[in-house]
């Protein structure tokens, strides 16, 4: 056991260090970080002090040694265009982020979950089917024209959600909440739903899948027997033993939900981790594009090891196996 | 079900502190927001029109973009290389204090200080209060612009950045912590600060001990940054927010055709140019048309630098591109620059036969081919005026290949280099007078002189620099205006650049708020006046 987790953390490691390195090369393509900081019209002079205090004309291994020094300081360095300690940007934008995320996840499960059940236990209901054909536009339409359609019904012609922002928050210590006033909630309301619907049909058919294998199992007869009514047969007996996979499949989800955030966040001006990226994208602030694509690596690899320790747990051949012996 | 109560009741009383909304508002909003509140750490144009409304300008800037009295009641040159400021008295800071001759000498040698403003400041030596109510600016070189350039100096309480540990600058990309400056503030202006939340929003309050006149009938202002193109507009018309500063030009017409709303434009103190090799020996990227690259400079020829003049259709550009939200320019100044002249800006006529004639008289009777550098982004449509340049120099066999860059690519190619021969730039006079534009952007590129540190196509031209070096210590205003007018001629009759159009600002508003648009995208809150 102790093994497997080992090799999974150095697994994550590996990953996270790929990503620091891309990262790294990254802030040297995108742009002169001297020319984005100083503008055009700054003197040769103030050019070249800029230069030496980042120290852009190091060999490029110890700029990367720097870089990894502040990385693993957890300081992160500060970023150019906000003129602040980049842990404090992130501290203030990752609530609204994982607020946001959690709350799409919470929305996409439950309205997935509840459609797949109903596509396993009433297949030739017209209704559900029409339903379960028109969830697949819902994939297919980009999450930020959803976006918009949804700013136009709401916003434009009824006039009952704000179109951006994120409302009023309270604060409690560092974590800053928009779940607990009228105006946070209402403004939560449309950037999560546009995220959620993507993944509403992928849930759902997972759900419906699994279910229709329960379905035929001998349990379920003998429930049916026992004559229960078909709504217990259904949410109680059957959907405990498809739930398992579902929620492997959300918790790989959140990770994608918090990447496609970055659309959203742009979309209904969202504060959160995926507006502050755009931003430094904007500013070549490489410091903090770095930073974010760090923590958003770093949150994927830490979802896919907890994803991992939980197969594990569930499934005793895991445990035995090494990695070695499965690849080969 | 008694947890649930308490939640309820603390969810209302949220509601109820929420929906007081104070009477006498302006909600607005624009693309980006303000990097900082310190009014002399950046020169990005949203940040300066924000701070404006918190800190006072040394001499003022006025809605037509004149300069006006200011915190300074009037100045005076004394002798070649100083000039004399009256310091306004019965000021005061937003925190009590008055101000003082020494907080102006002091927000001058701040100001000078910070790499941004190098360009405008860096001729200053020095700046003394020589009593209580004046101050001295003693510069390296005479400068009889010193006074139109004041009106980007901010005046800043140095009691309150000495206790607050922010006398000086804060120190771009240094690591530390954050600069007192970042979210506070305290000026003399029209608006005092009341919260700045660091690309979220700012908020603005009267400031009921303001100096001068406050026309308008504004208690509180709010400034949202919102990027979405489509949403900003979607906010206005929800009336979500009163009045967006970046309206985009294909939303211009839906806003107008909205009952309860109108459309405000004003030209921007930018020129949209195409700019030239005028150096090089062997051009950048140009090809004859079998591929092969040219041994030579087609652009140092002044024949087919006017072919490209009158090739290129700027009003059509203007009607089709922009949509007729621009101003076609024939000049290297535009409306709204100090040292402007009117009658000249007639811009070459659109002629392609003659300019098909003056390319074969250069020696390029085939045309030849070159690339055409692009910033995408920054400034408008920036990407259709340059394929609509492309397919206007094919009319006379001159294949231009349009290469878009990201503005920090492009930024990077012309401050690393300059590498380009040929490209579409926005050019702007850093004080808004004509001055500048010919120091920095059309003189010969010279370090030692400091002059053309913006001439990214290295355009150079004896005469002319002979001009700009006669205005910049010419006081007399006669005769100034006759060496801007010779200046312009040159440019203009030797090509400078291709010079295409001043865009507009263009602001969407409800009909609820009466406010005129300003060439500097200020929203001077102290004139705004809001209906209920």
């Amino acid at each position: 056991m102790i093994a497997f987790l080992l090799s999974r953390l150095g697994h994550g490691l590996l990953v996270l260090f790929v990503v620091s390195v891309l990262a790294f090369l990254l802030g040297n393509v995108v742009g002169d970080p001297v020319a984005s900081i100083l503008g055009l019209e700054a003197a040769e002079s103030d050019r070249a002090a800029l230069r030496v205090r980042l120290s852009l004309d190091d060999p490029l291994v110890l700029r990367y040694a720097y870089y990894l020094g502040d990385l693993l300081s957890g300081r992160f360095g500060n970023s150019y265009g906000a003129q602040r300690p980049i842990v404090d940007l992130l501290a203030e934008r990752i609530p609204a982020t994982v607020e946001l995320a959690l709350t799409a996840l919470l929305l996409s499960v439950a309205l997935g979950v509840l459609l797949g059940v109903l596509a396993a236990a009433y297949p030739q209901n017209r209704l559900v089917r029409l339903v379960m054909t028109s969830s697949v536009i819902g994939v297919s339409v980009p999450t930020f024209i959803t976006g918009i359609l949804l700013i136009g019904c709401f916003s434009l012609l009824l006039g009952w959600l704000p179109s951006f922002g994120r409302g009023d928050v309270v604060r409690f210590g560092f974590w800053s909440t928009g779940l607990l006033t009228a105006s946070g909630l209402k403004s939560l309301i449309m950037p999560s739903v546009s995220l959620a619907l993507g993944q509403v049909a992928l849930v759902a058919r997972l759900t419906r899948a699994e279910m229709m294998g329960v379905l035929r199992s001998d349990y379920i007869r003998f429930a049916r027997a026992r004559g229960l009514p078909e709504r217990s047969v259904h949410f109680s007996h059957a959907l405990r033993n498809t739930l398992i996979p579902i929620i492997t499949v959300s918790g790989i989800q959140l990770g994608y939900l918090v990447a496609f955030a970055v659309v959203i966040e742009q979309v209904f001006q969202w504060p959160g981790m995926g507006l502050l990226f755009l931003q430094a994208l904007a500013q070549t602030d490489v410091p903090l594009i770095s930073a974010f694509l760090i923590v958003t690596g770093l949150f994927f690899v830490s979802i896919n090891l907890v994803v991992d320790l939980l197969y594990a747990a569930a499934d005793p051949r895991l445990r035995i196996k090494s990695v070695a012996e499965r690849a080969g | 079900m008694k947890r649930f109560l308490r939640i309820a009741t603390i969810c209302s009383s949220l509601v109820l502190t929420v929906a007081a909304v104070p009477a006498n508002t302006l909600r607005y909003g624009g693309t980006t927001p303000p990097l900082t509140m310190d009014p002399h750490a950046t020169n990005d144009f949203v940040t300066a029109s924000l701070v404006r409304q918190v800190y006072d300008s040394l001499v003022g800037l006025s809605n037509a973009m004149e300069p006006e009295p200011g915190i300074a009641t009037a100045w005076e040159p004394v002798g070649e290389t100083i000039w004399r400021f009256t310091i306004r008295s019965g000021v005061t800071f937003h925190d009590g204090a008055p101000l003082t001759a020494q907080d102006v000498a002091f927000s001058i040698m701040r100001q000078k200080e910070a790499p941004l403003y190098r360009a405008l400041y860096g001729g200053i030596k020095e700046a003394k209060a020589v009593s209580d109510t004046s101050v001295e600016v003693v510069s390296q070189q005479p400068d009889p612009i010193l006074p139109r350039k004041m009106v980007r100096l901010f005046v800043m309480s140095a009691k309150w950045a000495r206790e607050n540990n922010v006398e000086k600058v804060p120190d771009l990309g240094a690591v530390g912590t954050e600069a007192h400056t970042l979210r506070h503030a305290n000026g003399t202006g029209p608006m005092r600060l009341v919260a700045q939340e660091p690309g979220t929003r700012t908020t603005f309050e009267k400031n009921p001990k303001f100096w001068g006149s406050f026309p308008g009938n504004l208690e509180r202002a709010i400034y949202t940054p919102i990027a979405s193109a489509p949403t900003r507009v979607s906010a206005l018309l929800s009336k979500e927010l009163d009045l967006i500063t970046d309206l985009p030009l294909q939303d211009v017409e839906r806003v107008r055709s909205t009952p309860d709303y109108l459309v405000a434009e004003v030209p921007q103190q930018l020129v949209m140019q195409l700019e030239m090799d005028g150096t090089r020996d062997v051009a950048l990227d140009t090809f004859d048309k079998a591929g092969q690259p040219l041994k030579s400079n087609p652009f140092k020829d002044l024949r087919v630098r006017q072919a490209f003049a009158q090739a290129v259709d700027a009003k059509l550009i203007v009607d089709r591109i922009m949509r007729g939200h621009a101003m076609v320019v024939g000049t290297a100044s535009a409306a709204g620059f100090g040292g402007y002249q009117k009658d000249l800006d007639i811009r070459w006529p659109t002629d392609a036969a003659k300019a098909k004639a003056l390319l074969a008289e250069a020696g390029y009777p085939e045309g030849f081919v070159t690339q055409l550098n692009c910033p995408l982004a920054r400034y408008v449509n920036t990407e259709e005026i340059c394929r609509a340049t492309a397919s206007m120099l094919a009319r006379i066999g001159v294949e231009a290949r349009v290469k878009g860059m990201p503005w920090p690519e492009f930024a990077r190619m012309l401050v690393n280099g300059p590498s380009s021969s040929f490209h579409l730039i926005g050019a702007a006079g850093n004080s808004g007078d004509t001055q500048d534009t010919f120091v920095s952007l059309m003189a010969t590129r010279n370090k030692e002189k400091g002059t053309g540190g913006t001439n990214w196509a290295l355009w150079s031209n004896a005469e002319f620099d002979a001009v700009t070096d006669e205005l910049v210590r010419t006081f007399d205003p006669a005769k100034r205006t006759q060496l801007y007018r010779r200046g312009l001629t040159i440019g203009k009759e030797q090509v400078h650049a291709v010079y295409l159009h001043q865009p507009m600002l263009t602001w969407g508003m409800r009909k609820t708020v009466a406010i005129a648009p300003r060439a500097d995208s200020a929203v001077m809150l102290k004139d705004v006046v809001v209906k209920p």
